[in-house]
């Protein structure tokens, strides 16, 4: 191995609609030698033994079975962000490639954004951002509310390192905190963020005026609020989703909305991305 | 879900009934221990009612009166457009005989001596002078809502008329409008569901970016009960908190939410990410953020109002927004509501407006009532009044 060389690191590409970044491009090239997938596509037989690792960003670019077998010295996959979902971990493994993600970083902004959704939703801001600059508007209804959140239940279904970070925010509204997850977390955890355990998810949905999705998308959780979970949830309801689209049934979600079965949903993921038009 | 108040627990005493006894019992009150001039522990008693039948019980521990004894209260309508809400009318009618202004004007001999008090629901009725002096009997107008910016407390005061608000109902929903405008402009939510939901997008684009809110520093201008409130929130978003206040806060307060002073706002100004405006309308906060203000905050700040319009000097806000002087605006309240609908603030794509709903819940809407209903009576008895607003 040439002492001085760098790494060689396949991206998608650089700039554009869904590349990795311009100014990342600095920092990046200190460490690796990036490779963009057309350049490697011109000069596949040089380079494809060169690449040690992918560097994934937004999901790009996409790994199949086909782009394995023509890296032979692939090491790793480095995904950006925390879901893995959109990789094939047990082809990959099969390949002798590693995968790594960004479970750190994520947590706090998504929280953040949960926030922002649960907030936005039961103060309907949306809405009155279009009543207030639109060009019908002549006055502000006096019957126009939204539902308040201080001293509401939310129920948080995933209770990660993600749904912790929403529970220590939701605390600060003297919201009262319900959780479901695989596994009890630590009592001390519980009593930091006055969290309390609902070993059935029944029991949270039916209790929330809230419910927050913040698990990863894994065939378990597939689909995991549907029709019957939706129905479980108050009238008076609003699902949140930040994990993947997926881990709702979203036919099952616009009947529920249509028919007021839940009261509101706020999505910063669905299936696909963009929905359809 | 709704987070039942001690105020729900009051028990009026009427005047005039001094045989009877009643208790007490308000944790408002209990705050206001400077207001009470004398001891308001009695004998709890409850009286059924031996009357004809006409009468009904409305509640354990409650007099029970014919509706026409009760105190007459001017409201501007039930219902309609900017009418009191019939929720609410139905518990006013608990403790008041409601009169609305067509009423009033429909038969103003007999009504206007039976008016004791205003209930002013979102700005209305416009109290002035005329109608001052055409209700020889009014004793307190009850605002519903903490800010009398719109009510010249001089005027009224000479009239030997009393005033009172409700700042403990609107603290919650207030300071949580706060936060999230806050995270709806660093996040770009409405932009976004635009993009999401819009007939001409294909794709996300992966470098459609907003601003962080964690870590990030918030500038809390006006700490009174709201601006303590979005503290606490904002300190679980681990984010730093200066403030500017007329007054320091006790050192316990500001280290229970990690703030820090700035005696001088143009220090908050100038170091905060995020600037809320969480001040009352007087004369020495209006314009208070102008454009010297506005070009001493960051280039990547973001300025939220909470407050009134009127804080807030519109057309230099206009200009900052435009010359991205500061990165974007979230205004729950701006100067004229709504604005005319060719103003420039509707069209910029840095700026989230909302139509003035900071205490717009079904549960605060109704706290709201239940807090102006309790000062109005206490006026009417001759109790202490909880929230009692003079003239500077």
């Amino acid at each position: 191995m040439e002492g001085q060389e760098l790494p060689y690191v396949l991206v998608d590409s650089i700039g554009e609609k869904v590349g990795v970044y311009k100014d990342h491009v600095g920092f990046l090239k200190k460490r690796f030698h990036l490779i963009t997938m057309k350049e490697y596509l011109e000069n596949k037989t040089v380079l494809s033994k060169k690449i040690r690792a992918i560097y994934m960003w937004y999901h790009k670019p996409a790994i199949n079975e086909e782009l394995l077998q023509s890296l032979p010295n692939l090491k790793v996959v480095a995904s950006s962000g925390v879901g893995i979902d959109h990789l094939d971990v047990k082809l990959l493994s099969s390949y002798g490639v590693k995968v790594a993600n960004t479970p750190f970083v994520v947590s706090t902004d998504t929280a953040d954004m949960g926030m922002a959704l649960l907030l936005a939703s039961s103060r309907r801001i949306v809405e009155g951002h279009q009543m207030a600059v639109s060009p019908d508007t002549e006055y502000f209804p006096a019957d126009w509310l939204g539902v308040e959140v201080s001293g509401a239940t939310l129920g948080i279904v995933g209770m990660g390192t993600i749904g912790y970070k929403v529970a220590e925010r939701a605390k600060a509204f003297e919201m009262k905190i319900l959780y479901h997850n695989r596994s009890q977390r630590k009592k001390e955890e519980e009593n930091a963020v006055g969290a309390v355990y609902c070993k059935k998810i029944d029991d949270l949905l039916q209790q929330s005026d809230f419910v927050l999705l913040a698990v990863n998308l894994t065939p378990q959780t597939h689909k995991l609020i549907g029709k019957r979970e939706l129905e479980l949830m108050k009238p008076t309801a609003t699902l949140i989703n930040i994990s993947r689209g997926l881990v709702v049934d979203q036919d099952a979600l616009v009947e529920a909305l249509q028919n007021k079965v839940i009261k509101a949903a706020a999505l910063d993921v669905t299936y696909p991305e963009p929905l359809p038009r | 879900m709704f987070r039942s108040k001690a105020l729900s627990k009051l028990i009026p005493l009427m005047s005039g009934q001094s045989n009877l006894a009643y208790k007490l019992i308000h944790p408002v009150i209990a705050s206001h221990g400077h207001l009470c001039h004398r001891s308001v522990i009695y004998k709890q008693r409850y009286r059924t009612c031996p009357r004809s039948a006409g009468r009904r019980r409305i509640s354990a521990g409650t007099k029970v009166m014919a509706e026409e004894e009760l105190p007459g209260v001017l409201i501007l309508d039930i219902g309609g457009t900017h009418g009191v809400l019939e929720d609410l009318a139905a518990l006013l009618k608990k403790h008041f005989h409601l009169i609305t202004m067509k009423e009033f004007l429909g038969n103003r001999e007999e009504m206007s001596k039976k008016i004791q008090s205003v209930f002013v629901f979102e700005c209305r009725p416009t109290i002035d002078r005329e109608l001052l002096e055409s209700l020889p009997n009014l004793k307190v107008i009850g605002n519903s809502g903490v800010g009398v910016d719109h009510l010249d407390l001089k005027m009224i005061s000479s009239f030997g008329v009393k005033v009172t608000n409700t700042p403990h109902a609107v603290a919650d929903p207030t300071a949580d409008i706060g936060m999230a405008l806050m995270l709806a402009s660093a996040r770009r939510l409405v932009e976004g569901c635009q993009v999401a939901v819009s007939p001409d997008t294909k794709y996300f684009a992966v470098d459609w970016l907003g601003v962080e809110v964690t870590r990030a520093t918030l500038g809390i201008i006006g700490m009174g009960s709201i601006g303590y409130k979005v503290a606490q929130r904002a300190r679980a978003f681990n984010m730093k908190i200066l403030y500017h206040n007329r007054n320091r806060r006790r050192k316990e307060e500001e280290e229970a939410v990690g703030a820090h002073y700035c005696a001088k706002m143009e220090d908050l100004l100038q170091q905060s990410d995020f600037v809320m405006l969480v001040v009352n309308l007087t004369p020495e906060t209006h314009k208070l953020i102008g454009k010297k203000e506005l070009r001493l905050m960051k280039p990547t700040a973001t300025l939220i109002n909470i407050s009134r319009g009127a804080v807030i000097d519109q057309d230099a806000l206009v200009e900052a927004l435009q010359n991205k002087v500061i990165r974007a605006a979230a205004l729950d309240v701006t100067y004229p509501e709504p604005l005319p609908r060719d103003h420039p603030l509707l069209n910029l794509n840095n700026v989230i407006i909302t139509p003035h709903i900071g205490t717009a819940t079904v549960q605060a809407i109704r706290m709201m009532a239940e807090e102006a209903i309790t000062n109005i009576l206490a006026v009417l008895n001759g109790q202490p009044i909880p929230s009692e607003v003079f003239p500077k």
